[in-house]
């Protein structure tokens, strides 16, 4: 900016008075879009404002000793079961596997720049590994300023990871909204399997304690199933993700076995 | 009306990989709305010497990104003293059509040889996602051949093997589909080089 010109307008690209808001993105050029010269203005790169190729719901569960990931190996493009043998989890360090929904393209985005990230960090050579709690601080900041630009990244992530001793699961989605829980479900999962989630959960808590290992997989392979019967962006391939003290496992791609009895009865 | 109607290669395109390189094809319709702007049009854009590109989608915005991506790797096989590798191809494909996700509408597999991998297919639909495949289709006349190509496919296919499936292929998809048709261009890639084919009318699967 030269010496003594204006500043820019504080809002650009707002309304001009009596005149009809059509709403602009800030700071973009002003290019008419393909076709015509006039008209809605076009967005600046990189704005994901239509999921394109999505994965549907991750599954989270706590267990003694752990935390466990699941979700399925499909991309879909609409209604279209498009690539079959994505992997929608991906483990960020020894101690973090992270599960995401919603546009892929925007996950293997998230992925490049964690990788980066772990990678800067292991030159850093300190001993010194991002926990899971950091890694969903983290998001949430970078998916919640990316929303602020009306930019998101279309995604919803699931953390879950073991560090110092404890387990951590967590959930963020596009707006930046962040929790963390015992048990969590993205997408459909949050309707049909969440439920069974902390049906167990609370019957175990009568107990005082959380499932075993073998009961948590156990779980989240039941609601995985049901989620097949019942979500029709869903496949029945899928992959488990274990985290424990000892690290990382990542199971897949496994096939569910789907039940039709009931076919018969009907 | 037609004069809105952006220029689109409503198509079918698929590419095969098999040991030693990989076999591409499309058909060759290029429509404005629904009127066939050309008909003998060439979707197999090379953009180094054995890597191409299959477009679909807008013709505009796919010739373009194939344009800049050609030219950001002439540039790159000549600082790396080495043909480029067709896995950097697609990436470079990738970050455009991410980049410009809201703006593009480019759904492109993108194919070849090199000498460290072999034929290799990869496919960058859109809203920009980078996945490599065995085999790759796309464009409106893919949805009508998902079923044939589930029930036909089989991995390592000879290069005539890959070549009759791919004709198949494209030959169900431009009969059902309006914006695909005309003739079936094809392309094998290997190490010696590219052989391009055409089959038409009477030589239609």
């Amino acid at each position: 900016m030269e010496v003594g010109a204006a500043p820019p307008p504080f809002w650009a690209g707002g309304p001009a008075p009596g005149q009809t808001y059509i709403p602009r993105a800030l700071g973009h050029i002003d290019i008419g879009p393909r076709g015509t010269g006039t008209g809605p203005a076009t967005l600046p790169a990189g704005r994901t404002l239509s999921p394109m190729v999505t994965g549907t719901s991750v599954l989270g569960l706590k267990f003694s000793g752990g935390v466990m990931l699941a979700a399925d190996t499909v991309g879909s493009f609409g209604s279209l079961a498009r690539f079959r043998g994505i992997s929608r989890l991906l483990k960020v360090n020894d101690s973090t596997v992270i599960g995401a929904s919603g546009d892929l393209a925007d996950f293997q985005h998230l992925r490049q720049l964690l990788e980066q990230m772990v990678i800067d960090e292991e030159l850093l050579g300190d001993g010194h590994s991002y926990s899971p709690r950091a890694l969903h601080s983290w998001l949430t900041r970078v998916l919640y300023n990316r929303r602020s630009k009306i930019n998101p990244l279309w995604n919803t992530v699931l953390i879950a990871g073991v560090y110092g001793g404890e387990s951590f699961l967590g959930y963020v989605d596009m707006l930046g909204v962040a929790y963390e829980a015992q048990s969590l479900a993205t997408g459909f999962g949050a309707y049909l399997a969440q439920p069974l989630l902390r049906a167990e959960l609370e019957r175990e808590q009568d107990r005082d304690r959380l499932p075993t290992q073998e009961e948590a997989r156990e779980l989240l392979e039941r609601c995985l199933k049901v989620l097949y019967y019942r979500d029709a962006r869903s496949f029945n391939r899928y992959e488990v993700a274990t985290v424990t003290e000892k690290g990382v496992e990542l199971e897949g791609p496994l096939t569910l076995e789907a039940n039709w009895d009931i076919a018969h009865v009907v | 009306e037609w004069t809105a109607e952006p220029v689109s290669t409503g198509t079918t395109i698929m590419a095969v990989e098999f040991d030693g390189g990989v076999v591409i094809g499309a058909d060759s319709r290029t429509t404005t709305g629904a009127y066939i702007a050309n008909r003998v049009t060439d979707k197999l854009t090379p953009v180094h010497d054995r890597i191409f590109c299959c477009r679909s989608g807008s013709a505009a915005d796919t010739q373009a990104v194939a344009d800049a991506v050609a030219y950001q790797l002439a540039f790159h096989s000549v600082e790396l003293e080495e043909p480029p590798r067709v896995r950097t191809a697609a990436r470079l494909f990738q970050q455009s059509c991410y980049r410009y996700r809201e703006e593009l509408s480019a759904g492109i597999i993108v194919a070849g040889w090199d000498p460290r991998r072999g034929g290799q297919v990869y496919v960058v639909p859109m809203g920009g996602l980078l996945l490599r495949q065995p085999f790759a289709v796309g464009g409106s006349g893919s949805s009508y051949i998902y079923g044939f190509l589930d029930a036909t496919f089989q991995p390592g296919m000879s290069r005539s093997q890959c070549q009759e499936f791919v004709a198949r292929a494209l030959a169900l998809a431009m009969v059902r589909d309006g914006s695909s048709g005309g003739v079936i261009r094809l392309a094998a890639i290997t190490e010696d080089g590219v052989e391009r084919t055409v089959l038409a009318g009477s030589d239609l699967p």
